[in-house]
């Protein structure tokens, strides 16, 4: 009779699930564990060691509140003093200034000076060819707590650069007697590593953090990789936090004020890529015009993706403050004006079979997709749909990620998905270049599309060489227009990110650059 | 059986093995080689960041990716005999390391797994063959089928969901091995096995049923249940153990789902992973040690024959 009756709870708590209404049981001040000494926070971990140097593990050091760089990105990617206290470039804008503040120590109690920083930026160069592709420099020293570095050419960048979690800094004198990628490097963070393997960290006070208080003895962080679990395990109280909530489980914690949501739009842009190159339907700017123009972007992120992708409308996504709201495309939804661009354009159906066509040929897209992205093959059949109200006859075409870099650079589609970050450095130049600056003799091999606008590559080339943050703002807009007026690409949208706490913590945040998890403003709820 | 003839058969056997491995190894190379993608690409943009042809070319040349194939394959070959499984490059680690890392994970839940499978499977096959075309035998066959056509990841949640959530019995995401932790993901794995197994029991039990020593026994006046224990499990172990040892092969090898959603450090999400970065020395460690599982599980079984048949073990 009790097993019965077991069963049925069972079969009766199976049907809760579907109905939606789970419970929680984060109810308490505390954790499941009752200890306000420690929190839990629940994350995936793709870095094998705490080396930060390797791979993009320095990524993970960060996110675990153990490494820190010389400067940071803010809420807007704006640059903002971290270890160094203010910056300067000389005139001949190749001599950088850092002042490292004074009052740092690394874990183990040693000072943070000029020179210890020099070294662990060499240490990174001579371990990572990625380094070099930030910046080249010709010299760095260290003058009492400046850290004086020489550039080979003028980089606006720079401050940016130096917030890019390879360059976490790390005492390299300690790593004598040491195994940083075991036991995780010295560094300036609020936290320090007890136990590091991939599945599951745990962190503890920096006794010498030098900004504040650290409110927890003791941080575990399990990596829990399913989407699900992760939920499950906020809602259950195994964790406090949880970073990346997926869209079908985010309604449980909306709805309940035992969890706090932070969410907001990410770095990264879903877009396709329009090949233009001659011979190509696309080349003809009333096609694209019409392509972009009959594309419901609105209904696609707000109903199909449930509102987790704000809609796209320019490269450069709305965290970043350049220009969104400024910005007009022109061709935004329209299906009218779609088909009568098509007509202009010289596309008529004569053989009634539902696709357009226009001397022998239909209008026929082949559309490169990879489906690694959940979203990605959903937007390929919105537009799939909708374009064939216009007469367009796409064919999605799913690839495996592995091939979309090379059919990218030869161009061997009409439209190619990409899911991309757009300003891993609190800028989005190196992005704006790759893709449309104009490929002469295969000088800028990623943009294979074949797009090319020789107003747009000389504002490109004004950018590279401005170091005033407003000029380049305005550049960076400017640039963005030109794209959307010649309908350069189609922009679907942009991923929204998030991170969820029990209401008993408090100063969980998610940043758009996507480094900076744990933090010590995190702490027991008043 | 003589001495001499027993190590040449020995030698015979680890002959077999190392052509195996040899065969298995390059083909695994070769596959992965051929496959679509470019792991150095994979490595720099796994954060979908942009990276330039310059870099790639150099992280290849640091990775010995640069050279053609053969001698790919000839200094992985070399590194062997030598006792190292080469770097892997998603990992930064050892391969022997990073296999090693899940190996008690993986080796501890497929013991569960497949006791769990025992305690469920023989009893419902036996009862089942028993009670051959009455509701017994139906429910079980009913219960089997349902359990074979359920996804095991989706009945994983909805077990973590009632006894992890919900009843609080079971932690939600054990992240390292621990009793409590293992549970769970075992059961899942043994309910989609068992309802297998059910099913080969059952046939197995009837095929027995039916055997003329069956039909000699009960006119002996034999019970039931002493016919059933004592003369035709006897005889209904050997093709079950059969199957017992490529369940635990299977196991061994890892079950990415279930480690996934039980957050269950193993290596089948190793392998995955590995698969997707195009890590080619974690995937030829990988595939080695699959090999080297499966082929010391048959070895096993095989012993295993000879020991429980007396046929076989006086060369009937």
């Amino acid at each position: 009779m009790k097993l019965r009756k077991k069963l049925l709870a069972a079969m009766l708590s199976a049907g809760i699930l579907f109905t939606g209404c789970g419970g929680d049981n984060a109810g308490g001040g505390t954790s499941k564990g009752g200890d306000p000494n420690v929190l839990k926070v629940g994350v995936t971990n793709f870095a094998d060691t705490l080396e930060p140097t390797q791979n993009y593990f320095g990524w993970v050091v960060m996110r675990y509140g153990l490494g820190e760089c010389l400067t940071k990105f803010d809420e807007k990617m704006n640059i903002q003093p971290w270890l160094a206290e203010n910056w300067s470039v000389s005139d001949d804008r190749l001599t950088w200034t850092f002042k490292i503040r004074d009052n740092v120590k690394f874990s183990n109690g040693d000072a943070l000076t000029a020179d210890a920083v020099k070294q662990s930026i060499e240490r990174a160069f001579a371990k990572n060819t990625r380094a070099a592709t930030f910046f080249e420099y010709s010299s760095i020293t260290a003058d009492g707590q400046n850290l004086i570095i020489q550039t080979k050419k003028p980089l606006p960048g720079m401050p940016g650069y130096l917030a890019d979690p390879l360059f976490i800094i790390v005492d390299v004198a300690a790593e004598n007697g040491r195994d940083f990628s075991k036991e995780g490097p010295i560094c300036t963070g609020p936290y320090t590593v007890e136990s590091f393997v991939k599945e599951r960290a745990v962190m503890k006070r920096n006794e010498n953090y030098w900004a504040g208080e650290v409110p927890y003895q003791t941080v575990e962080i399990p990596s829990i990789d399913d989407p699900n679990t992760r939920a499950m395990a906020l809602q259950a109280g195994d964790v406090d936090v949880a970073v990346n909530i997926a869209a079908g489980d985010i309604d449980i914690f909306k709805n309940n004020d035992k969890f706090h949501i932070d969410e907001i739009s990410s770095l990264r842009v879903v877009l396709a890529r329009l090949n233009q190159n001659p011979d190509h339907i696309l080349s003809d700017a009333k096609v694209r015009a019409a392509l972009i123009a009959g594309c419901d972007r609105e209904t696609y992120n707000d109903v199909l993706l449930k509102g987790t992708f704000i809609p796209g409308k320019a490269p450069v996504p709305p965290s970043l403050d350049y220009g969104f709201a400024q910005l007009t495309d022109p061709n935004a939804y329209n299906p009218e004006r779609a088909k009568q661009l098509l007509t202009e354009a010289g596309w008529t159906d004569s053989n009634n079979d539902g696709i357009l066509d226009k001397d022998g040929r239909n209008l026929t897209l082949d559309f490169v997709v990879y489906n690694s992205r959940a979203e990605l093959p959903l937007y390929a059949e919105a537009v799939q749909a909708d374009l064939k109200k216009l007469g367009f006859d796409i064919k999605i075409n799913t690839v495996d990620y592995n091939l979309i870099d090379n059919m990218g650079i030869k161009g061997e589609y009409d439209l190619l998905i990409s899911n991309i970050t757009t300003a891993n450095t609190g800028d989005p130049e190196i992005f704006l270049s790759w893709y449309w600056k104009t490929n002469v003799d295969g000088n800028n091999p990623q943009n294979g599309s074949g797009y090319s606008n020789p107003e747009y590559d000389a504002k490109l080339e004004q950018l590279s060489m401005e170091f005033d943050k407003d000029a380049r703002r305005n550049l960076i807009i400017e640039l963005q227009q030109i794209l959307l007026n010649d309908g350069a690409a189609l922009f679907f949208g942009y991923p929204q990110t998030n991170i969820i706490n029990a209401k008993y913590v408090d100063g969980v945040k998610m940043y758009p650059s996507d480094y900076y998890w744990i933090t010590n403003l995190i702490k027991p709820a008043k | 059986m003589g001495e001499v003839e027993k190590l040449n058969r020995l030698a015979n056997r680890l002959l077999q093995m190392l052509i195996t491995l040899i065969g298995v190894s390059f083909l695994t190379f070769c596959l992965a080689y051929l496959a679509p993608g470019d792991p150095v690409a994979m490595l720099l943009e796994s954060a979908d960041t942009i990276v330039s042809e310059e870099v790639l070319e150099k992280t290849r040349a640091e990775l010995g990716l640069d050279k053609p194939f053969l001698v790919q394959y000839g200094n992985w070959v070399v590194g062997i005999l030598h006792g190292d499984m080469g770097m892997s490059y998603s990992a930064k680690k050892p391969v022997f390391e990073k296999l090693s890392e899940g190996f008690v994970g993986t080796v501890l839940l497929a013991l569960v797994t497949i006791i769990f499978v025992l305690i469920i499977s023989l009893p419902l096959g036996i009862w089942s063959a028993v009670n051959q075309n009455k509701w017994q035998d139906y429910l079980v066959r009913v219960l089997s089928f349902i359990g074979v056509s359920m996804p095991n990841f989706w009945l994983g949640l909805i077990l973590l969901y009632i006894f992890g959530l919900k009843l609080g019995w079971f932690p939600i995401a054990s992240s390292t091995v621990t009793l409590q932790g293992i549970i769970l993901p075992a059961i899942t794995l043994a309910i989609y096995q068992s309802t297998k197994y059910v099913r080969q029991v059952r046939t197995v039990i009837l095929d027995e049923l039916h055997q003329d020593y069956v039909i000699g026994a009960r006119a002996r006046g034999l019970s039931e249940s002493a016919i059933l224990w004592k003369h035709i499990l006897p005889n209904a172990v050997l093709p079950l153990i059969t199957l017992l040892g490529m369940s635990i092969g299977w196991l061994l090898g890892g079950v990415a789902v279930i480690e996934i959603v039980f957050s269950w450090p193993g290596i089948g999400n190793m392998a995955v992973r590995a698969i997707m970065m195009r890590d080619y020395p974690l995937i030829e460690g990988f595939v080695l040690w699959i090999a080297v599982a499966y082929m010391f599980i048959n070895f096993l079984v095989d012993l295993s024959y000879s020991y429980l048949d007396p046929k076989l073990r006086k060369g009937i």
